[in-house]
């Protein structure tokens, strides 16, 4: 593990789809951007700017159409067959005939030697997300918190080197949501992991973020990126400390601008 | 309240049954009171009885069709779900079976029978494929179903985890599939059922369907109906079996009442 270098790297990352009769369909463009080892950073904008299809693009779920994707300084295609990423889905996306064990287990299989040391991992993670007991139950006997726990744990299992997340918390309950995010944190100090969240809540945003990125509308690119103000271990009343409602509130005077120059919200 | 909740169901579909057999007998006896068109189920139970413990003469059937529906059924399964799964899988395969498919299916296999006779013989050969014929296309249509409709995110979740190929099959798109193929088991028991009937009416000797077709030649309702009733009765089995067999198979599905 190189501590010097990015962990991440995007070099003019571009996606567009093409289209029949007229100009391909550009999603984001021009995205340069730069993770160092065991950062966490957010990426807000306005819906449909992008930031859950570059997601995708970095995980390779869906091709790139131009630019560099780099990981430790090495190029992303090199390594489209190690396990290098971690993917929390938004949805529950959890397999429904696997136990929470089982779900944890599908990335070990086959790439830990004994089904015993798998075991063993999985079991770790699920206690680390706070879930030791429920190794033997089905998702659909699972809270919404519960099972994105699940989610996490199974994208933590594989030790991989950047977690991306999409909106993971967003079918969540207020509360649930609030209790989620201060256990991602709790797991994120205890784990030292590359994080990239997206979500399209900024307070969200800035309580778990070192950095948050505004994109623009669509086409997505970096608008601005603002350093998060606040010490760690982030807490719960930070949210109220004046550092944070000011950066939430140019945050949201951005995103705005970025709504009503694409032809306002009733466009979106 | 949990317990009542789930009583309620049985108690109903019993009142049904029950509701229905007393109709049936009013009907038989009161209403009609023609034992050459109509009989009590009382009359069929005696008869069944007869037949099944006195005389014995029900086994011999119950085992000819019995044994031409369980082949006729399991190689359905043994041809269907792969080849469910292969059109599934590939769009060539899809396009190329789609129209035989679709033709043999809509087509009524009665008007199939006598070829297969005619290519078969009168064996059991001809009454197997009958049979099968019936079976087939619900486990087939079911088992490209399930495999089509698989959650695209489980697909990308197995991406994500950069599963080979055969995992991809293995752990995601075929559990994913069990619950429609079983479901198209489910339907293949009836219509393989009716296979049988269609079969042991051209040119059999034994079996229910020669029997119901056979009582029915003869007017002997008594034995006409045990007949159609044996053919119930083991529909409802296989349709229970297979429903049990379901909730074994996919235990973490909310267990689910009813059809």
């Amino acid at each position: 593990m190189s501590m010097a270098g990015p962990v991440l790297e995007l070099k003019n990352l571009h996606k567009e789809l093409p289209r029949k009769d007229s100009e391909p369909f550009q999603i984001f463009k021009n995205l340069n951007l730069s993770l160092r080892d065991g950062e966490f950073v957010s990426i807000v904008g306005p819906s449909g700017c992008g930031k859950t299809t570059m997601l995708r693009v970095i995980n390779g779920l869906m091709p790139r159409s131009a630019g560099e994707i780099f990981i430790d300084g090495k190029s992303s295609k090199d390594l489209d067959h190690q396990l290098v990423m971690g993917f929390v889905f938004q949805g529950a996306s959890l397999l429904p005939w696997r136990t929470s064990l089982k779900n944890v287990l599908l990335g070990l299989e086959g790439r830990v030697k004994g089904v015993a040391e798998a075991e063993q991992i999985a079991r770790k993670y699920l206690d680390l997300v706070g879930l030791s007991g429920f190794e033997n139950n089905y998702p659909h006997e699972l809270s919404g918190g519960m099972q994105q726990r699940v989610n996490l744990a199974r994208a933590l299992a594989v030790d991989p080197r950047i977690l991306l997340m999409d909106e993971p918390f967003a079918a969540l309950d207020a509360q649930t949501r609030n209790f989620m995010q201060l256990e991602l944190l709790r797991i994120w100090a205890e784990t030292k992991k590359t994080v990239i969240f997206v979500t399209h809540m900024i307070a969200e945003a800035i309580l778990l973020s070192d950095r948050v990125i505004v994109f623009t509308h669509r086409p997505g690119t970096i608008r601005s990126e603002f350093k998060v103000p606040l010490g760690r271990p982030r807490s719960m009343e930070m949210r109220s400390d004046p550092r944070f409602l000011e950066l939430e509130n140019v945050i949201w005077k951005q995103i705005e601008e970025e709504v009503n120059s694409s032809g306002g919200f009733a466009n979106q | 309240m949990n317990d009542k909740r789930n009583l309620t169901p049985i108690l109903l579909r019993f009142g049904s049954v029950i509701a229905g057999l007393l109709i049936w007998h009013y009907v038989a006896d009161v209403v009609i009171n023609d034992s050459s068109v109509l009989v009590s189920p009382m009359v069929v139970v005696t008869k069944a009885y007869e037949m099944l413990v006195t005389t014995g003469e029900l086994y011999p059937h119950l085992f000819a069709s019995s044994q031409i529906f369980f082949w006729g059924f399991v190689l359905a399964i043994v041809v269907g779900v792969p080849l469910g799964f292969v059109m599934a899988l590939s769009v060539v395969v899809c396009d190329y079976v789609n129209p035989w498919m679709t033709t043999l299916y809509t087509a009524p296999r009665i008007a199939f029978a006598p070829v297969l006779l005619l290519w078969f013989g009168i064996g059991a050969g001809s009454k197997i494929a009958i049979v099968f014929l019936g079976c087939v296309f619900p486990i087939l249509i079911n088992s490209y179903f399930g495999m089509r409709v698989v959650n695209r995110e489980y697909v990308e979740l197995a991406r994500s985890f950069r599963l080979n190929r055969w995992a991809l099959f293995s752990k995601i798109l075929l559990p994913a599939s069990i619950p429609f193929i079983l479901a198209g088991v489910r339907l293949a028991i009836g219509r393989g059922l009716t296979g049988v009937a269609i079969a042991e009416w051209f040119g059999a000797t034994e079996g229910l369907g020669y029997l119901v077709f056979f009582a029915g030649q003869t007017l002997n309702v008594p034995i006409l109906f045990v007949g159609v009733a044996t053919f119930a009765v083991l529909g409802v089995i296989g349709f229970e079996l297979v429903r049990r067999f379901e909730n074994f198979m996919t235990p973490w599905r909310k267990s689910s009442q009813g059809v």
